[in-house]
């Protein structure tokens, strides 16, 4: 097949935008590209996260690992960390992962002195840098409880209790630890096609009618008032739950409608935990995905490549 | 629903869970189609099955769930141990005459004699071993691995009675006030416990869990509960069909025990033999009865004559009443016939003395002997006084009475399994048995002593004399160890108390309501296993062990009350004053047309109208005049009274119905709702009201009991299609009938029955938050769930059980899906980005324990860790030292060995395939005042690949692949499922609850409410998927999703939703094992066994066989020896003895032959040689041939 070419070039078009919130559409690319994207922006965006935690005092209800656990799951504002080095590869510090390169290192220090118990959130946590700190939910657009908002609880201690630590963050991907996610929720759906068999429509009494588009749980049909004809409502509504073509079919009128997922047309949902914006998100992953096709490419041409890239290269040349 | 969903928004729960709304549950509006329901609506005082929570919550407000414990154990504190003391006769002593020359007594005898009089009982203390006293504390008593116990003080009078030759009598008497005479241990949050009546703050305050239920005790630092042990009621008439061939046909028995139970109970049987054989040419069927202590039979009309009732006549109308019956009267033919001969008291008398264990006496002695074994031993409950014949001929007619009955089929044979005629020993009636045996040894003791005393002519000190160690150690020990009676005494029962299991909160509360039959496990009588009709609402039908211990071990009801026993006399004075007759006012004539009354099985007389007596009483009962606890049993058919006071009788709480309706209204429910605090108006007025009453178990049988309101309702509007006209009672609620562990489960009622009872059994496995205090408690194991949540689908139960506040458990959100095929035959895929964020983590405590050990008087052993500076979070790992202890080594053992060590090692180290950090070091002293140290070690448990969970349906499963999120399926909302089980589970299981629970849970999550999944209620899938239709998913909780690696549409729909998941205890890292080499047993040098001794891998007899079967015969001979156990010896080969070997020197000996030549090696294993040994010790000779015997001869020809 000498010539022929299957290069496609997707497009996307954004549709809403938010900080933590972003709805695109992806068309004229095929699911493994979708999907590829999906699970890059959920397992391999690297961002920061808390990875080291050295406790200085700890009398609070909460044992060292637990609170080292919490500590770990706090996002922190991760724009640094695509320019960020791995700990683990820093040539700056011998691989320790304690120098300005590849880690961030924050102290907390709380006690209680009075009989009211003391929130210790994510608040408290002080940063040696002031890009990389807790995220903030604060600021967002919701605009609801912003007077009482304090951030994320670590522990709550009593009065006596004190806790006194500190942490190194460092760079990481979602594959390692789910605290390196910077994804939420990451999903998309095939965009479905819906074809209302007009004439058979119009056999169905308005109470058939009525019925039939009340047998989808989510509201894809709808009955337009004055003419009473059913109407697509919300095709992206339709979760592919096949009740409305069950419901057809019980009503002895299969081919209704026909419903079609479109192969090649993607509506993308992300949402993420704060740490990048959901924008920059899209954008790192698109970086990230592309960087591992270059490795792909590289390795296939040289072969000490092979070395670096283990097994992929073994695929690569068809091991 | 009759009133149901709208009635109860309008009065909202007084008592709003601080966690849960009270109106939360998800059920969904049902139906209101009933429309005849309307034309009753104007009776709007009917309470609907909703209010009956209110009641229910009253009661559990009022009793907890320990009350069984509770009260039994106040029981035994404050009434039987004091007729306990009072029961024990004076100790009465006169001293042994002695040849005393040179002194004359100025008085003919003296007399001394003790006697106890009222007891004491303090609150717990500790004397400290300097002697300080102090009130002690259950966590003390927890911690430092004491004993909490209460000293117990008694009145000890000593009179000494000095008699002079004139008859003169001069007595001095002496008054010892509060003699201490041993310490009782006390139940917790009983009324003589510490933490009574405590407020829920002060608990708190005090390092107690305010949901702890007590009921248990502390001896030596560990919580131990007594365990309810199950018995056959005594003083009731049994009778049973004997199986063919047999001797006898029927046999009726009684088991007589007199009211202060002190004696083992007398046995009586009467039987009938079975249809005469051709061989022998008796004349039919004789009836015959064994008494205690006569060797053979004795046939009942000799019984009679003994008992002063000589004429045929009237015999028979001692048995027959009626002589018109004319096949009862044939059927005592024989017997009448029998006994012919025997026409006279004396005769009778004599025939059954002759049949005693005396011998050789004279025939007045005999007689005297037979009189005293019918008044005092025959059936002893009727009474041991003089002049009982009339009443004892009553009842041992009416034992024969009743066995004819059975024999003519006018009543079938006895139930042995009904649980009426059943009774719990609790706590308190245990207790009362130890201590009074306990207790009469000590005056034992104390009569030798002063009988020493008195004989030596010492002064007799009482204090000396009381020894209250008795006691004290008498009580510990049984309790400590379970062997319930003296120590190595026969007749023991083992395991009657039991270490308290503290695993879950519902485990706990379940241990304490346990149940257990004595009846021999090995026995493979399935009967008394099954669950019997009678079991309703007492015993839960889902919770009891698997394997041998099934049907044997049960738990109680929720809703169960065990009566603690109350005094027969206020009946007995009651049944006196209503005109009944005894037997010196009636002739047996009138027997017939009267009803038979018994109290405690005992007959008292008769009464001419049961009818108004049986209403009386009733009455009475609901007014509490006379105890609730009573049973109040009409016989119509036997024309019979039966009344109860006894303890142990199971009965629970129902709703009386007068007329087809309840008595209690919704002004009383609005009553109970309104009140502010809960001493102000509850469960106790609801009682006493008249409202509610207890039911016993045989009072049951005679009722006629509604399930549900409705059914009263429906009863009421159409009578026609009603199933009884005659409603006695009504249930408070059906769910009541299940146990701690089965009211956990959602939706019970949809599952087979089979999966309730693998929950019941593995709730007790899962991990939460077991109590409050967990982390001041010491527990050697314990384990504790990072984020524990509670059910979003619930039951109502589970309110009483603290279930919300204490859970075990997560939502997780589970997929029924095969994916990847790593969920195969009960394994399950988990998501490992969910783990990664704490789900299912959970901490494991383990906690060692050392002592400083005195040797000696000096020398004492010496803690050299754990100190101050370096203990609480240093990371340990297998084998490291925690506690570093050294012994002294002996003088006369340091000159044995090199005089170089003055110390000998004992310290604990860790286990050693366990890792963790050191959480708490205690670090005090014990009773003795002994060093004492105790370490808690803590490690983070994650869920990794072999860890085992289960949801809430006895569906269990291992984790077998943990998958990140990304490659895990995922819906269009961006879910993935934290679980994913395999379908295959589901069919052939059956356990459509789970299914109901997902859908459920997945509304309530959406609404924000708790679902409703109490069993016997009106919700339906149907609701439930309508509710979930509104929410916007498909309405059976169906779902597409998206696999994860490629991103395609999975073919089929995906049942997706939260349900309640338990992680259980058995976890891969515990029992992970291998070895190549490793530690051997010293006797036999073959591999240890077990893990915990790093031991080997087991080859048994199936594995061998295997290899036989391969031919893999060089394999087997490696396992089974070189791998072994491999050893070499020398043998002579003239004698076929072991000889001398000396390797080094190559010198080899076998000095009985004089041979030094003719040595072989064989190769043979250890076990084989250290049997070869003990074969010669036991002067065997096994001699090793190592060349064929023909051979051998020749070479012994050749030397002889």
């Amino acid at each position: 097949m000498e010539g022929v070419s299957y290069q496609r070039f997707p497009k996307i078009k954004i549709r809403t935008v938010r900080d933590d919130f972003m709805k695109f559409e992806l068309r004229e690319t095929d699911s493994s590209i979708a999907n590829a994207l999906r699970r890059v922006m959920i397992a391999e965006v690297p961002t920061i996260a808390i990875d080291l935690v050295e406790i200085e005092v700890n009398s609070s209800v909460l044992n060292d690992e637990f609170i080292a656990h919490r500590l770990g799951l706090i996002p922190l504002t991760s724009e640094r960390a695509m320019a960020m080095r791995f700990s683990r590869d820093c040539d700056a510090c011998d691989g320790d992962g304690q120098c300005e390169y590849c880690s961030v290192e924050f102290h907390l220090r709380a006690k209680c002195i009075n009989d009211q118990t003391l929130d210790v959130t994510s608040k408290d946590l002080y940063s040696s840098d002031h890009t990389v700190v807790p995220v903030d939910f604060s600021d967002s657009s919701t605009g609801f409880d912003n007077t009482e908002n304090r951030g994320i609880i670590i522990v709550k201690l009593r009065r006596g209790q004190e806790l006194i630590l500190r942490a190194i963050a460092r760079k990481g991907i979602g594959k390692d630890h789910a605290k390196w996610s910077p994804a939420a929720t990451v999903t998309f759906m095939y965009e479905p096609e819906i074809y209302i068999n007009e004439e058979l429509m119009e056999t169905l009494t308005l109470e058939e009618k009525k019925e039939f588009v009340d047998s989808s749980p989510t509201k894809v049909f709808d009955i337009n008032p004055n003419t009473q004809q059913v109407y697509v409502h919300d095709a992206e509504a339709y979760t592919y739950d096949d009740e409305v073509l069950k419901k057809a079919e019980a009503m002895g009128k299969p081919g209704l409608v026909e419903i079609h997922a479109k192969e090649d047309s993607f509506i993308f949902t992300v949402e993420t935990t704060g740490a990048v914006k959901a924008s920059q998100l899209v954008l790192n992953a698109i970086d990230v995905l592309k960087q591992k096709l270059d490795a792909v490419r590289l390795s296939a041409d040289t072969v000490e490549a092979d070395e670096q890239f283990g097994e992929l290269g073994a695929h690569m040349r068809g091991g | 629903m009759y009133g149901g969903g709208f009635q109860y928004k309008n009065y909202p729960n007084p008592y709003p869970n601080p966690n849960a709304d009270n109106n939360s549950s998800v059920v969904v509006e049902v139906d209101d189609d009933d429309d005849e329901l309307e034309e009753v609506n104007d009776e709007s005082q009917e309470i609907s099955q909703e209010d009956a929570w209110t009641v229910i919550s009253s009661y559990f407000e009022d009793k907890g769930l320990v009350r069984q414990q509770l009260d039994s154990f106040d029981e035994f504190i404050q009434n039987t141990m004091q007729e306990i003391v009072d029961e024990s006769a004076n100790i009465e002593i006169r001293p042994e005459s002695q040849h005393n020359p040179g002194r004359s007594s100025d008085f003919v005898e003296t007399i001394y004699r003790i006697s106890f009089g009222q007891i004491y009982l303090s609150k717990p203390m500790m004397t400290e071993s300097d002697g300080e006293t102090n009130t002690l504390y259950p966590k003390a008593a927890r911690l430092r691995n004491l004993t909490y116990s209460s000293p117990l003080y008694v009145d000890v009078t000593k009179r000494v009675i000095k008699k002079g030759y004139d008859c003169e009598e001069v007595t001095e008497a002496q008054d010892f006030t509060k003699v201490f005479i041993g310490k009782v241990p006390i139940m917790l949050r009983s009324s003589y416990c510490s933490l009574y009546n405590l407020s829920e703050k002060d608990l708190t305050e005090m390092g107690e869990c305010p949901y702890d239920q007590g009921g248990y005790f502390i001896v030596n630092g560990s919580e131990k509960v007594l365990i309810a042990q199950e018995k056959m009621s005594t003083n009731h008439v049994y009778v049973f069909k004997k199986r063919q061939p047999n001797k006898y046909a029927y046999v009726a028995e009684v088991r007589s025990v007199t009211e202060s139970q002190n004696k083992a109970p007398s046995g009586m049987f009467v039987r009938m033999l079975s249809r005469p054989g051709a061989k022998v040419g008796s004349s039919g069927q004789y009836i015959r009865a064994t008494l205690p202590y006569i060797r053979t039979e004795i046939p009942i009309i000799i019984v009679f004559r003994a008992l002063g009732f000589v004429a045929d006549k009237d015999i028979l109308e001692h048995i027959c009443y009626d002589f018109n019956d004319v096949q009862m009267m044939e059927l005592l033919r024989p017997s009448l016939e029998e006994s012919f001969v025997i026409q006279n008291q004396q005769v009778a008398l004599d025939y059954i003395g002759k049949r005693g264990s005396t011998v050789g006496v004279t025939r007045d002695k005999r007689i005297k002997y037979a009189k005293e074994i019918l008044q005092r031993e025959m059936l002893p409950h009727v009474g041991t006084e003089e002049y009982c014949e009339t009443k004892k001929a009553y009842y041992f007619g009416y034992v024969i009475h009743r066995l004819l009955l059975c024999v003519l089929g006018r009543r079938p044979e006895d139930d042995r399994d009904h649980y009426a005629n059943k009774r719990l020993d609790l706590a308190g009636p245990l207790l009362g048995g130890l201590f009074r045996m306990l207790f009469r040894k000590l005056t034992r003791d104390v009569r030798s002593y002063v009988q020493k005393c008195v004989d030596s002519g010492k002064d007799v000190n009482l204090q000396f004399a009381i020894k209250a160690k008795t006691i004290t150690s008498g009580l510990k020990y049984s309790i400590a160890t379970g062997n319930w009676g003296r120590a190595n005494a026969a007749g023991t029962r083992a395991g009657v108390s039991q270490v308290l299991n503290r695993l879950t909160f519902a485990s706990t509360l379940s241990h304490l309501r346990r149940l257990n039959s004595p009846i021999g496990r090995e026995g493979k009588l399935a009967k008394p296993r099954q669950l019997h009709n009678s079991h309703w609402g007492m015993m839960c039908p889902a919770e009891t062990p698997e394997g041998q211990a099934c049907g044997l071990v049960k738990n109680l009801a929720l809703m169960v009350y065990i009566t603690v026993g109350s005094a027969a006399n206020p009946i007995l004075e009651f049944l006196d004053e209503w005109s009944t007759e005894n037997f010196e006012e009636i002739s047996p004539a009138v027997i017939p047309q009267a009803t038979k009354i018994f109290v405690n099985g005992n007959w008292i007389g008769i009464h001419r109208n049961p009818e108004l007596l049986v209403r009386t009483l009733r009455q009475l009962r609901r007014q509490v005049d006379v105890n609730t606890e009573v049973g109040i049993i009409r016989d119509t058919r036997l024309k019979e009274l039966r009344l109860y006071t006894d303890y142990g009788r199971c009965s629970r709480p129902l709703f009386i119905v007068e007329k087809q309706t309840l008595l209690i209204k919704k002004r009383d429910i609005l009553a109970l709702q309104q009140r502010e605090s809960p001493e102000e108006y509850g469960w106790h007025d609801l009682v006493r009201k008249g409202f509610i009453e207890y039911v016993d178990t045989e009072e049951e049988e005679t009722t006629m009991i509604s399930m549900t309101i409705n059914d009263l309702i429906n009863a009421r509007c159409n009578p026609d299609d009603a199933y009884s006209e005659t409603y006695t009672h009504c249930e408070i609620h059906p769910s009541l009938l299940l146990g701690v562990c089965a009211s956990i489960i959602p939706f019970p009622d949809h599952n087979q029955s089979p999966r309730n009872t693998y929950q019941s059994a593995m709730g007790k496995q899962a991990m939460g938050i077991y109590v409050t205090n967990y982390q001041i408690r010491m527990d050697t194991l314990a384990y504790v769930l990072y984020y524990p949540q509670k059910p979003l689908v619930t039951t109502r139960a589970m309110e009483h059980l603290h279930f919300r506040q204490l859970p075990a458990g997560i939502n997780a959100i589970v997929a029924i899906a095969c994916y990847s095929g790593y969920n195969q035959e009960d394994s399950v895929i988990m998501n490992q980005s969910s783990i990664d964020r704490g789900f299912f983590r959970s901490l494991f405590f383990r906690t060692y324990r050392d002592e400083e050990k005195k040797m000696g008087t000096l020398v004492k052993e010496d803690f050299g860790r754990p100190n101050r500076d370096n203990t609480m979070g240093t990371r340990v790992a297998g084998d490291d030292v925690i506690i570093g202890k050294t012994t002294p080594v002996s003088q006369e053992e340091a000159q044995a060995k090199s005089a170089r060590f003055t110390h000998k090692d004992h310290s604990t180290s860790l286990r050693h395939s366990e890792t963790g950090t050191v959480d708490q070091v205690l670090l005090t002293t014990n009773a003795d005042g002994l060093r004492f140290v105790k370490i808690r070690m803590r490690s983070v448990r994650i869920p990794q690949i072999g860890d085992k969970f289960s949801s809430r349906h006895g569906q269990k499963g291992t984790i077998g692949m943990t998958c990140t999120q990304e490659d895990m399926p995922w819906t269009v909302e961006g879910i993935t499922p934290d679980i994913i089980v395999n379908p295959h589970a589901i069919p052939s299981r059956m356990t459509i609850g789970q299914l109901i629970e997902c859908i459920m849970g997945k509304v309530a999550a959406h609404m924000g409410k708790e679902g409703d999944a109490t069993p016997f209620t009106d919700v339906t899938v149907d609701n439930i998927s309508k509710a979930l239709h509104k929410c916007g998913y498909q309405m059976r909780g169906f779902e597409t999703m998206y696999n994860g690696h490629t991103g395609r549409q999975l073919t089929s729909l995906i049942f997706l939703g939260p349900t309640y998941y338990q992680r259980l205890k058995h976890m891969v890292d515990d029992k992970i094992h291998s070895r190549g080499r490793g530690p051997v047993q010293i006797l036999t040098r073959q591999p240890a066994e077990g893990r915990s001794r790093d031991g080997g891998l087991r080859f048994g007899e199936m594995e061998r066989d295997c290899m036989i079967a391969h031919g893999a015969a060089h394999f087997l001979k490696e396992r089974l020896f070189d791998q072994s156990d491999a050893y070499r010896i020398h043998v002579c080969e003239r004698c076929g003895l072991i000889a001398i070997a000396n390797l080094k020197k190559h010198s080899f000996e076998c000095r009985n032959c004089k041979n030094k030549t003719d040595i072989v090696q064989v190769n043979i294993p250890y076990a084989c040689k250290l049997l070869v040994q003990e074969l010669m010790a036991m002067a065997i000779s096994p001699r090793l041939l190592t060349k064929d015997v023909k051979s051998l001869k020749e070479q012994k020809n050749k030397c002889g």
